[in-house]
């Protein structure tokens, strides 16, 4: 697994569409109304997104990143970084923030590469 | 620490950066002393801040304060950034502080309806600018990275700052973040270098 995340906007699917030279059609993106599985593609887009879904449905989200995981050895994953705001008063943001911070130090942890996308530029750091 | 930055710059010719981070923790104080480094003649200030109120008016009164004896000639230029080519050297060295600022002033005029392509249009004057000028610090702001869900408008305003920022730092020799006053450089370490570290 390959993990690219950076704050909104900065380009993260663009760097992997044009480093692994795939294009939309490689490309699952994930919907904040769909606790689903997300599809097994080679770009899995937004997974801040698939993990707001998990939270607004209350799933305890450690079994489906646990097989989110199993599933996705060779994808690459795409994540907003929404780590350093201010904590959101809204209750659903706080604990969407939160959840995304612990699964994303998981898939971390799990991924072969971690880079982070800063103006278009990208960084590795693992 | 200022004597790490004016030795960083000496190592390269004149610099085009691009400088950004989070709110409040030292990008304006960097840029400042960037600019002035880099400067072998006219100095100048770009101030981009339209006063609404008097918060306004007292933030712009502190930052005039805060640039007191740096020797910045100030020009005002909220709007239609190339128009600074008219009115300074493009020989000098120039501080514009902020891309954020530009596209407020520019997206949502004060007598008149939102422009959706502001950041294009702030992207073809910047352009002009950085083909003549080759002494410049760009400030902008970092405003991607909280758990906030927003309405449709302020997203499309994050969504045009970004689309600025990464169109300016492609034309930049240097891409600098700031991280609660240490220095992450993402681009032109072959130029910028010696203050790859925490420097303060």
């Amino acid at each position: 697994m390959i993990l690219i995340f950076g704050g909104a906007y900065q380009g993260k699917l663009d760097y992997a569409l044009a480093r692994f030279g795939l294009t939309e059609k490689d490309v699952f993106r994930c919907d904040d109304e769909n606790a689903d599985m997300p599809e097994n593609k080679k770009i899995i887009y937004e997974i801040d997104k698939w993990i707001l879904a998990l939270v607004k449905t209350e799933i305890e989200p450690t079994d489906a990143v646990k097989q989110f995981i199993a599933q996705n050895k060779d994808a690459v994953v795409i994540c907003n970084d929404i780590s350093s705001g201010v904590v959101p008063i809204e209750p659903l943001c706080r604990q969407w923030r939160e959840t995304v911070g612990r699964i994303l130090a998981r898939l971390s942890g799990e991924s072969d590469e971690v880079v982070r996308l800063f103006c278009g530029i990208p960084t590795r750091l693992k | 620490m200022k004597s790490g930055l004016v030795t960083a710059l000496r190592y390269g010719d004149a610099m085009r950066i691009f400088i950004s981070g989070g709110c409040k923790n030292g990008k304006s104080y960097y840029a400042q002393q960037l600019a002035k480094a880099q400067a072998t003649d006219s100095l100048y200030y770009v101030a981009t801040m339209q006063s609404a109120d008097s918060e306004d008016d007292e933030r712009i009164e502190r930052h005039r304060q805060e640039r007191d004896g740096w020797g910045f000639a100030t020009v005002e230029q909220p709007c239609d950034i190339e128009n600074i080519l008219h009115e300074c050297d493009s020989g000098g060295s120039f501080l514009l502080d902020s891309l954020t600022a530009l596209l407020s002033n520019e997206m949502f005029p004060a007598d008149g309806d939102m422009n959706e392509h502001a950041a294009e249009k702030i992207t073809r004057g910047l352009n002009r600018v950085l083909d003549e000028v080759e002494n410049i610090v760009i400030v902008s702001d970092y405003i991607y990275s909280d758990a906030m869900i927003y309405d449709a408008l302020t997203e499309q305003y994050r969504r045009s700052l970004a689309n600025l920022d990464r169109e300016a730092a492609k034309r930049c020799d240097v891409v600098l973040e700031v991280a609660y006053t240490s220095l992450i450089v993402h681009k032109g370490k072959e130029v910028f270098g010696g203050v790859d570290e925490k420097i303060l």
